[in-house]
């Protein structure tokens, strides 16, 4: 009855009219879908920058002596090339992006829980990226996306700024997390349970405590950083007594759980793709949603397996191997939820599901190969190789980024009304599919016959692998141009999307694309999951949404 | 309803033969990791070595057997089950929830996995560790941008190559002169990082002679790319001798070496530690804290230099004995770790010196 009675009307239906200047819509506009699309399209730019490092980093490798820029240049840009890609890139796009634009529709919220916070979270990010970036001009940090002291106590001014800078996207990131928890807490429609929200929802309520956790021992590192490059206080220096390994420590504790931030929504995203377009539940639901939290919580307790070279007392060393290897418990759970998913299915080959099928092969391998560095006496081998950076793009670029992919062309229409090009996308897939492998699969083989990362120049006995890489990763490129192209060319010609193009069952299909300013026109009332496609979709008070119905405004409403 | 779902495929002929090719898939893949011959790419140096192929023969074996199942599966359901053009436009998938049997399964077989390869690898990581602690011991230092290597008895670094005899186990310490670098052999398959301000050691033997590069796996500064050039030279006894006294005549000969052990002609009868201490204050503590060596002003905190088993050897590559730590300030030193003034220009008499020494002494 109470839920009935908070459905028909009352303070979940006050609703203030849109605001109507430009500035107020689109540049400091409080509505967390415009937010979002802020994130995407900052994201975006930001991935193209960095990307083009990337490009440097591979042309430089082209040759054993390298030539392409001179060493202290090329360490600068694989060094911006990591902070970019991880701060700037991949997790504004999975939280601040789609957390922002999708769930709290899925959740049948009318906005987050503090849309000024989440105003003021989007708006330090292109700050600080402007930060990061401009560290090029008084000489940008060297010693890589991990800055370990003491030699990036020798950097030039750019250091600091890079510590200012990632300090800043911390500060937005934390902001974030707070909102999503406190959102998906107290702000989910009537009826719609723990157990009735979509994996996406659940993917972003697994990040956003690492978010706000996590994020503070970052921040904590970045300012004795700071302190000590800008004021010489002794926290890193052994000279004067500091210790260069609690900067691991404390890295490491924010950026082991920060890989989970960077995949837990793209998991997030798969599990909403692959049941919308096999036409079937997605198998194994409870499971799904329970590993994430057990992926967040045993996130924190790994940090030192990235420190098995680092001098540790050598039995303090094992836990973290054997909770590690734990790990892959829950994400293997999830590999074969999302492969049993398929089965029996009505699968549609959209660039979408092209997309999450390609995540589910590769991030695979990249978590297999998790576990490979993982074992201590392995792990002392190829640490600090290329297997290492195999190993991490395959769950970044194979993972996260195909996820983000995937998100794209799925749920452009809640963005921009239209869909992306089919026939393009499809191109961009296999391209892209193509050109990742190339680049990537044999940095496996390099790393365990003795290439080390962050060089500038190699053995001449790698070359004929690090040429493959390197015209691979202009395939990717190539690949990635088409994607943008589409893009640019679907905004404005693309195919209208009408309100649910995929026959999803989430709440965001159920509302015209893009969604009204506040959402819903009536907050809905949930019954059940969405994944039966045999069923009756599970809510009640959207009869009015695909209508042209005018919103209710509260009266008094400013 | 019905009619749009699709029949249960069940899990028919077809998906149980093609169960049989992938296990198939799997086997070979598997006996590819174990008859692959990782020696005849990356020669296996020392005893463990061989441990760790074992262990990654062992995971890249059971991991593409994984791999190609879950691929497999992948790749079968998506090509069988995808909507074709006879379909409904509505039609849709069995609409199963969850198979509990099924994901039991799959939840407590990885967890036995998980044990089985915690034992392995621990296992392998005890023999790693369970190295004698009591071989030949070498300190490897990194410095920007090379390791310089310093033996029990010869005076001084030896700057180009790392010379281990065969089959005798290795204790070797590192530490840095200045930024972290990493101390990786392949052929090793061992690394550990030399960090500055901190003594780590590895322990191993030598089992195939040969000449390995070591090379440089934490970012040290603009030519970190360059130190990969250095070569370990693993040798027998008798050519590893050779080269060791071909170094002590040469260090011994070169002007600013030092004398070795007992070499030291001063007596260090009679010294007076309370005279020490005073005599410290004055002349020392401008270069010395009384502080673990770690903490640096020039030269490194002398707190327990003498007794601590975990401070690095003195700078002539000697361990920390009253006569090397007398000799030392008799003559002073200038090298690659820094300079340091004689006792002539320091002013110091042989008493001094021994007061000094048994000062030293009682920092515990």
């Amino acid at each position: 009855m109470a839920v009935a009675a908070l459905h028909s009307g009352g303070i979940a239906d006050h609703i203030h009219p849109e605001p109507q200047g430009f500035v107020r819509r689109y540049v400091f506009s409080l509505d967390h879908k415009i937010i979002g699309i802020q994130y995407l399209i900052t994201g975006f730019v930001f991935f193209m920058l960095s990307g083009l490092l990337a490009e440097a980093i591979r042309t430089q490798l082209l040759n054993p002596s390298g030539g392409f820029v001179a060493p202290g240049t090329y360490n600068e840009v694989y060094s911006v090339h990591g902070s970019a890609m991880v701060w700037l890139v991949v997790i504004p796009l999975l939280t601040g992006g789609f957390g922002n634009l999708v769930f709290p529709v899925q959740i049948g919220a009318r906005d987050v829980a503090f849309p000024w916070l989440n105003m003021l979270s989007f708006w330090i990010f292109p700050v600080a990226g402007l930060m990061l970036f401009s560290s090029f001009l008084m000489g940008a940090p060297t010693a890589g996306w991990m800055e370990y002291p003491p030699i990036s106590l020798q950097g030039a001014a750019g250091t600091s700024m890079w510590c200012a800078a990632i300090f800043l996207v911390g500060v937005s990131s934390t902001i974030t997390g707070i909102n999503f928890v406190v959102t998906i807490l107290k702000m989910r429609a009537p009826g719609m349970t723990f157990t009735r929200m979509p994996l996406f929802v659940w993917g972003q309520f697994a990040t956003a405590p690492l978010l706000m956790i996590a994020t503070t021992a970052l921040a904590a590192a970045l300012a004795a950083l700071f302190i000590e490059r800008q004021f010489g206080v002794p926290f890193f220096d052994p000279t004067k007594g500091g210790s260069p390994v609690m900067w691991q420590h404390m890295f490491w504790f924010y950026s082991h759980p920060a890989v989970y931030i960077m995949i837990l929504p793209a998991f997030g995203i798969i599990s909403e793709v692959l049941p919308t377009f096999a036409r079937k539940p997605i198998f194994g639901y409870k499971l799904i949603a329970f590993s994430s939290m057990a992926i967040a919580l045993a996130g924190f307790m790994v940090w030192a397996h990235h420190m098995f070279t680092s001098g540790l007392a050598p039995f303090l060393q094992l836990p973290f191997m054997i909770i590690t290897y734990l790990i892959g418990v829950p994400t293997g759970i999830k590999i074969f939820s999302w492969t049993a998913t398929l089965w029996g299915g009505k699968i549609h080959y959209t660039t979408a599901m092209l997309f999450a099928i390609g995540f589910v092969g590769l991030f695979t391998l990249g978590g297999i190969t998790g576990i490979f560095l993982a074992a201590i006496p392995f792990d002392l081998h190829v640490h600090g190789t290329y297997f290492i950076v195999a190993h991490l793009h395959y769950v970044l670029i194979g993972g996260s980024l195909m996820g983000i992919f995937a998100g794209m062309y799925y749920w452009f229409p809640k963005m921009s009304g239209r869909l992306l090009n089919e026939t393009l996308g499809k191109i961009h897939f296999w391209l892209f599919f193509i050109g990742f492998n190339g680049t990537f699969l044999p940095m496996h083989w390099l790393g365990v016959m003795g290439m080390p990362r962050e060089v500038a120049t190699y053995d001449p006995q790698f070359t004929f692998w690090n040429r493959f890489e390197s015209v691979s990763s202009y395939l990717m490129t190539f690949a990635i141009l088409i994607f943008f192209v589409n893009v640019l060319w679907s905004i404005r010609y693309g195919k209208r999307a009408g309100a649910n193009p995929w026959g999803a069952r989430t709440l965001e299909w159920q509302v015209p694309s893009p969604p009204h300013y506040y959402n819903f026109k009536h907050v809905p009332t949930v019954y059940g999951l969405p994944y039966d496609f045999s069923q009756p979709l599970p809510y009640s008070g959207l009869e009015e949404e695909l209508t042209d119905s005018p919103p209710p405004v509260a009266a008094g409403a400013h | 309803m019905v009619e749009r779902t699709a029949q249960p495929a069940g899990l028919g002929r077809g998906f149980w033969a093609y169960t049989a090719i992938l296990t198939l898939v799997a086997i070979v893949s598997i006996v590819f990791w174990y008859v692959f011959p990782l020696e005849r790419y990356l020669p296996a140096a020392i005893v463990t070595a061989r441990q760790v192929d074992t262990l990654f023969r062992f995971m890249a074996a059971t991991g593409s057997a994984l791999y190609v199942f879950i691929v497999g599966y992948l790749v079968y359901f998506a090509i069988v089950f995808r909507a074709k053009a006879s379909d409904a436009p509505d039609a849709i998938g069995i609409q199963i929830h969850d198979n509990r049997k099924l994901e039991f399964w799959w939840t407590v077989i990885p967890v036995l996995f998980v044990v089985l390869l915690s034992v392995v690898s621990v296992r392998i990581w005890y023999e790693i560790e369970l190295e004698p602690a009591n071989g030949l011991v070498v300190e490897a230092i990194g410095h920007q941008f090379y390791f310089s290597f310093r033996y029990p008895q010869i005076n001084g670094e030896v700057t180009d190559e790392m010379h281990l005899p065969l089959n005798v186990p290795v204790t070797l310490n590192l530490t840095s002169a200045d930024v972290i670098h990493g101390f990786w052999v392949p052929a090793m398959r061992l690394k550990n990082d030399t960090v500055p301000g901190l003594v780590t050691s590895i322990r191993f033997t030598p089992r195939l002679a040969g000449r390995y590069p070591i090379i440089c796996t934490q970012f040290c500064g603009v030519e970190h790319s360059e130190m990969d050039k250095q070569i370990l030279v693993i040798e027998d006894k008798d050519s590893f001798d050779r080269w060791y006294k071909g170094w002590q005549q040469k260090n011994a000969n070169a002007s600013n070496a030092l004398p070795g052990a007992g070499g030291a002609a001063i007596s260090l009868q009679g010294g007076d530690a309370a005279a020490g201490k005073l005599l410290f204050s004055q002349k020392c503590t401008a270069c010395h804290k009384l502080a673990p060596f770690n903490q640096t002003l020039v030269g490194p905190g002398l707190e327990g230099v003498l007794h601590d088993s975990n401070h690095p050897n003195l700078v002539n590559g000697q361990a920390a004995n009253p006569a090397d730590v007398a000799s030392i300030l008799e003559n002073g030193y200038t090298g690659s770790m820094g300079a340091m003034p004689s006792a002539s220009s320091n002013g110091l008499s042989p008493q001094d010196i021994a007061n000094l020494v048994a000062f030293l002494n009682t920092l515990k």
